[in-house]
């Protein structure tokens, strides 16, 4: 039953899951962790991500990583102008919190309904040299459509966490959402601050949208699977902390990885949720929170 | 170059309640000028106005910033801000959950200071020691009087010409209130700002203004041309010196 080398397998696995994971949760970190805008429609923005990706490599053949990339700036106006609304419909008149949610909602299911009309319920796929192919490290096989996700994962949070921590801009967006009047005090207009930090946040979406094809095929509702991971992560990582939330998606990528390797797969969000449960209860601004 | 402050028969409020009624106050280069008045009589309301914060519905409000005049209508904080303006606000409104450098960091946020920001760091720390030695700890999680400190190098940060403090002396302990009173006179000096500082507490407010006004109710009751005059006021006397 229980091998060393399945150990292995598993934990190696978990990390590179774990990595993509990152790059799931890092988007709705930077707007739920920081910005206080509870975007739960975000796993949606991923999936539109994914089929843009699927559609220009299916038609035109074009790198499943360069696609998410290239969508980045469309993704970015596009979340500009959702918080463009958001703000104005909602936020300006305080009533973001519960209205603010259905929106965010709506949005969900509205992207996820068109995908349907647009594509159809089938699973789909995209076609990569990588993909499919292992590399050997001794006994342990490493797949590239897990490798690369997690390349791409740990990239984009270097790159947040450079940009938060090292910019005043980036500081500007931690703070933001403590005291906007505080911000304006600093020279700085707040709602133009969350108004990019929320388009950054969005552009993001389709990277990972990218991966996630990468990694398997996709269909339009999978987002359901991932939304309370994805919260998961983002809360257990501490809010708005880029470094916590990566360190977070590897703790429950590896959790998921043993909990299906070991148990069962069927169990592995149930650990997830445990994960965040017990933290919760011990530390309740995250694993890695301020 | 002069900088200045100027405020003619303003009025606000909010809604519809009118809480200044025809407010003149003028701050000239290098002064340090005190706004005297108890709870509810308009100072901050008037710092508001300055830092456009709140419209004012009438009168005149307007800077001198190296001699150019910059009317005030219609601007947004973040634009005074720009201007070379800095509010040491009611209340401190740090950013509780970043560091104390981080806080000081972001005080340099507008273009004009960030090139001087390593010197003004240095200054900072070296003119509160504190602050550096707690640098890396969250600004919500130091003493009141700590966080007041921070408060005022933050917005010295900006490298302002104008400086505001609003009410400086709340919820301190008297050798805090000295000590960051103190501070701002030293700093004022080192920076050659023109200061207006709304303050309830007189002993203290004196000890570093030039002159002062004394606001009741929403309007300008008194205007000492130096700090003797305003103590000798006979409401001076009777609020605040108890006398």
């Amino acid at each position: 039953m229980f091998s060393f080398e399945l150990f292995i397998n598993a934990l190696v696995a978990g990390l590179l899951l774990g990595g993509f994971y990152a790059a799931f949760s890092l988007g709705l970190s930077l707007s739920f962790g920081l910005l206080d805008v509870v975007n739960i429609a975000h796993p949606a923005f991923i999936i539109f991500g994914s089929y843009l990706t699927f559609y220009v490599n299916e038609n035109f053949g074009v790198d499943p990583i360069l696609a998410g990339l290239l969508f980045a700036v469309p993704f970015y106006f596009l979340g500009v102008a959702v918080y463009r609304i958001y703000y104005n419909v909602f936020e300006k008149t305080g009533a973001e919190s519960l209205r603010g949610l259905v929106f965010f909602f709506g949005i969900f299911f509205l992207i996820e309904v068109l995908l349907i009309i647009t594509f159809g319920v089938d699973y789909r796929l995209v076609r990569a040299p990588y993909i499919g192919k292992t590399f050997h490290i001794g006994s342990l096989g490493v797949a590239w459509r897990l490798f690369v996700p997690f390349l791409v994962g740990t990239a984009l949070t270097i790159g947040l966490y450079q940009f938060l921590s090292k910019t005043f801009f980036g500081k500007a967006v931690m703070g933001v959402a403590q005291d906007s009047l505080a911000v304006r005090l600093m020279g700085a207009d707040p709602i133009r601050i969350k108004t990019i930090a929320f388009g950054i946040g969005i552009a993001t979406a389709t990277l990972a949208g990218s991966l996630l094809i990468i990694i398997g095929p996709v269909e339009p509702a999978i987002g359901r699977e991932y939304i309370g991971r994805v919260f998961a992560i983002t809360v257990l990582g501490g809010l708005g902390s880029m470094s916590g939330v990566f360190l977070a998606a590897l703790i429950i990528g590896v959790a998921e990885s043993f909990t299906a390797s070991f148990i069962g797969p069927s169990w592995a969000l149930a650990v997830s949720f445990g994960i965040l449960l017990i933290c919760l209860a011990v530390r309740p601004a995250g694993l890695f929170g301020r | 170059m002069a900088n200045r402050i100027v405020v003619k028969n303003l009025e606000a409020g909010y809604g519809s309640v009118q809480v200044l009624h025809g407010v003149s106050v003028e701050v000239n280069d290098g002064e340090t000028v005190v706004l005297l008045g108890t709870n509810g009589n308009g100072k901050s309301t008037l710092i508001k106005c300055i830092m456009g914060i709140l419209p004012h519905t009438g009168g005149e409000l307007y800077l001198e910033i190296d001699g150019e005049r910059v009317d005030l209508a219609g601007k947004a904080p973040e634009e005074i801000v720009n201007l070379g303006v800095a509010l040491v606000p009611e209340g401190r409104r740090l950013f509780p959950m970043l560091t104390v450098e981080e806080n000081l960091l972001l005080g340099a946020y507008r273009p004009d200071a960030r090139k001087d920001i390593d010197r003004n760091l240095a200054f900072c720390f070296e003119a509160f020691p504190i602050l550096e030695e707690r640098k890396h700890q969250l600004a919500g999680s130091m003493s009141g009087g700590e966080q007041q400190m921070l408060a005022v190098a933050r917005a010295l940060m900006s490298a302002p010409r104008i400086l505001l403090v609003d009410e400086p002396s709340v919820g301190l302990a008297p050798i805090f209130v000295s000590r960051v009173i103190q501070k701002i006179q030293e700093l004022k000096e080192k920076y050659n700002l023109t200061v207006l500082m709304a303050e309830q507490n007189f002993n203290q407010a004196v000890k570093i203004a030039d002159r002062g006004y004394i606001i009741v109710h929403g309007q300008i009751e008194f205007e000492g041309k130096d700090t003797d005059e305003l103590r000798e006021n006979e409401m001076v006397k009777k609020f605040y010196l108890g006398v």
